[in-house]
């Protein structure tokens, strides 16, 4: 059985500019992000794998099929586009049932899907409202529907909390997280806002000026390290130097102090250090590394 | 307190293991959803303004003369079917220019025809598949009128049996200009959208294509009226030429062509010298291709070129 997506020294050249130089990974199931800053070729990636360009080298292969080549091979893609791509004259459940037909499903069918794929987004109620007549978090469900309309195997989301407010936000990352876990459809989704990524995806892909800089699952970018981190609300000062008397080096990262940990003994060490300032303790954890760790180049 | 008489369940999302009919089917509903879309049907009700009154403006003048030989009893007397073309001309141009846009330029300008290519649909398939929508729009709009006098003028007789003797050709005879009118006042307008996502510019381009290119060639083939005797014939000032001035007006050429087909006795007497003139059938039809297939190829490759 070929990759559900796969991507084989994937080069793309426009002009004078190489968006994407030699490019491979592949993707199975769960959700993948691809992360990157703007530029990164995170939009050229989903166009070659949705067919919509052609690459300059390599190949990007969705089952096993050159999208570019095999029109039918799209039948079983998602796509949710970053920028607005929906009429507003039409209804959203008129609009879904005409691009599950677009897909391939049979009208009947086409309704039915339809119904049911609205009804998963949110929006049973407003589906015989005007598209038009939606608010900004509505309208990115409806494009969230229209990708998931045909019931794809692999959905390519483009930046989906694009434009949202925090609760949109919030109810679209859960949006895509059942889709992914409860739903099972693999996802691919491109974003540039690494709490996105962390939030949503198993697997990131990291793209910086065309190039795969990084490839794991998120729990690894994530794991614990051997620091401490210490947060308190008051006597910070203090307690740097509480611990300093007591041989412990305590840095200020941000509004926490990290400490690197020598041995479990220290734990008692720096809670008599917090007892003595009298500091109001709000968290003490072992350290865990960020994603945005990785374009610091500090995720060993 | 009633009893709870039922219960409701999330059977939660269902996986999708229905027949999927791919390209053909795409193909299929990108002509449905055309043809809904030109008649504004799943739309508000001023989107069906439009076509209700274009369909009633092109249907009037049949009608009206089927009334006039029913009341008569004159069938012979009467304008036929070649003339209805030449009545019908403008108002179907009119329709096409304002209506097809709306095919195409909503897509681009909403940017909908980018979920149309991640789906199992080809740019050559989007372009055939609307222009074969309002294709069938515009043959329902040219067949309508002509069904109506057939029918109305075969009833009206003294002799139906006879009557549809002596002009069952005219059944093929107008099934083949309204397909050539209904292709020309398809491609152009068309053709003209695909540049475009404002529907207004389109609509207006494609409206004073028609009417400066109308404009031009009265101005060619206007009369001299320098010492003319009004009762004397028309000498147009470009002479001889004149004939050929009178194909600049784009919207007169599927006329032309009918005229060639319908053979009909009142043709206009530049369309007389035309066809006297060896070889001008030639010219006609060749200009008619120019204007109906060269839109056409520019469209498919405007496309072709589109930036996603």
């Amino acid at each position: 059985m070929p990759p559900l997506l796969q991507a084989s020294g994937l080069t793309k050249i426009y002009g004078s500019t190489t968006a994407l130089q030699s490019v491979s990974f592949e993707l199975e199931s769960g959700i993948t992000g691809l992360l990157g800053p703007n530029g990164a070729g995170k939009s050229t990636a989903i166009k070659l794998f949705l067919g919509l360009i052609k690459p300059t080298a390599g190949s990007a292969e969705v089952m096993g099929e050159k999208p570019y080549e095999s029109v039918e091979a799209r039948s079983r893609l998602g796509y949710m586009p970053e920028h607005d791509c929906l009429p507003s004259a039409v209804t959203a459940s008129e609009f879904l049932t005409h691009m599950a037909q677009i897909s391939g499903l049979p009208p009947s069918h086409a309704r039915t899907r339809a119904a049911d794929v609205l009804r998963h987004v949110g929006l049973d109620e407003e589906r015989y409202r005007s598209i038009g007549e939606y608010s900004t978090g509505m309208q990115q469900r409806v494009k969230l529907a229209q990708a998931l309309v045909h019931d794809p195997v692999l959905v390519l989301l483009d930046e989906p909390t694009a434009g949202l407010d925090p609760a949109g936000r919030e109810e679209m990352l859960l949006l895509i997280q059942r889709t992914g876990s409860e739903f099972g459809i693999t996802i691919m989704l491109s974003s540039h806002l690494m709490g996105d990524v962390e939030r949503t995806c198993d697997r990131v892909i990291v793209l910086d000026e065309g190039r795969v800089t990084e490839d794991g699952d998120v729990a690894g970018f994530t794991r614990e390290t051997q620091s401490i981190q210490i947060d308190v609300d008051d006597h910070r000062a203090e307690l740097v130097e509480a611990l300093s008397n007591r041989g412990i080096e305590a840095t200020i990262d941000g509004a926490s102090l990290v400490v690197e940990l020598g041995a479990a003994e220290e734990y008692d060490t720096i809670r008599d250090a917090i007892v003595e300032t009298d500091a109001r303790l709000r968290r003490l954890a072992p350290r865990r590394h960020q994603l945005t760790d990785i374009f610091r180049g500090d995720t060993q | 307190m009633t009893q709870p008489q039922g219960e409701v369940f999330d059977l939660g999302y269902q996986r999708y293991d229905g027949p999927r009919e791919g390209r053909m089917r795409a193909r299929k509903a990108l002509w449905t959803n055309g043809i809904r879309t030109s008649l504004g049907i799943g739309r508000g009700a001023r989107s069906k303004i439009m076509p209700i009154l274009f369909f009633a403006a092109v249907m009037a003048p049949a009608v009206i003369v089927i009334l006039i030989a029913s009341v008569t009893g004159l069938t012979d007397d009467l304008p036929g079917r070649g003339e209805y073309f030449t009545w019908i001309i403008l108002l179907v141009e009119l329709f096409s220019a304002i209506i097809a846009p709306e095919l195409l330029c909503p897509d681009r300008r909403d940017r909908v025809l980018h979920l149309y290519l991640v789906r199992p649909l080809t740019t050559d398939d989007y372009v055939i598949g609307r222009w074969l929508a309002f294709f069938t729009i515009s043959l329902i709009l040219v067949y309508a009128g002509q069904l109506v006098l057939f029918l109305g003028f075969t009833l009206a007789a003294d002799e139906p049996f006879k009557y549809l003797q002596d002009n069952w050709l005219d059944v093929p005879r107008f099934m083949a200009v309204g397909f050539l009118i209904a292709a020309f006042t398809t491609t152009i307008p068309l053709a003209v959208a695909s540049f475009t996502p404002r529907k207004a510019y389109a609509a207006g381009f494609v409206i004073a294509l028609f009417v400066v290119s109308s404009a031009a060639a009265g101005i060619l083939t206007e009369c001299d009226d320098d010492g003319r005797d009004p009762s004397s014939e028309c000498e147009p000032l470009t002479g001889d030429n004149a004939k050929w001035f009178e194909l600049v007006n784009i919207g007169f050429v599927p006329i032309a062509v009918g005229d060639l087909i319908f053979d009909e006795e009142d043709k206009s007497p530049l369309d007389v010298q035309i066809y006297e003139t060896r070889g001008g059938e030639w010219v006609v039809v060749g200009w008619y291709l120019l204007l109906t297939l060269g839109p056409a190829l520019l469209m498919l490759y405007k496309y072709r070129r589109v930036e996603i």
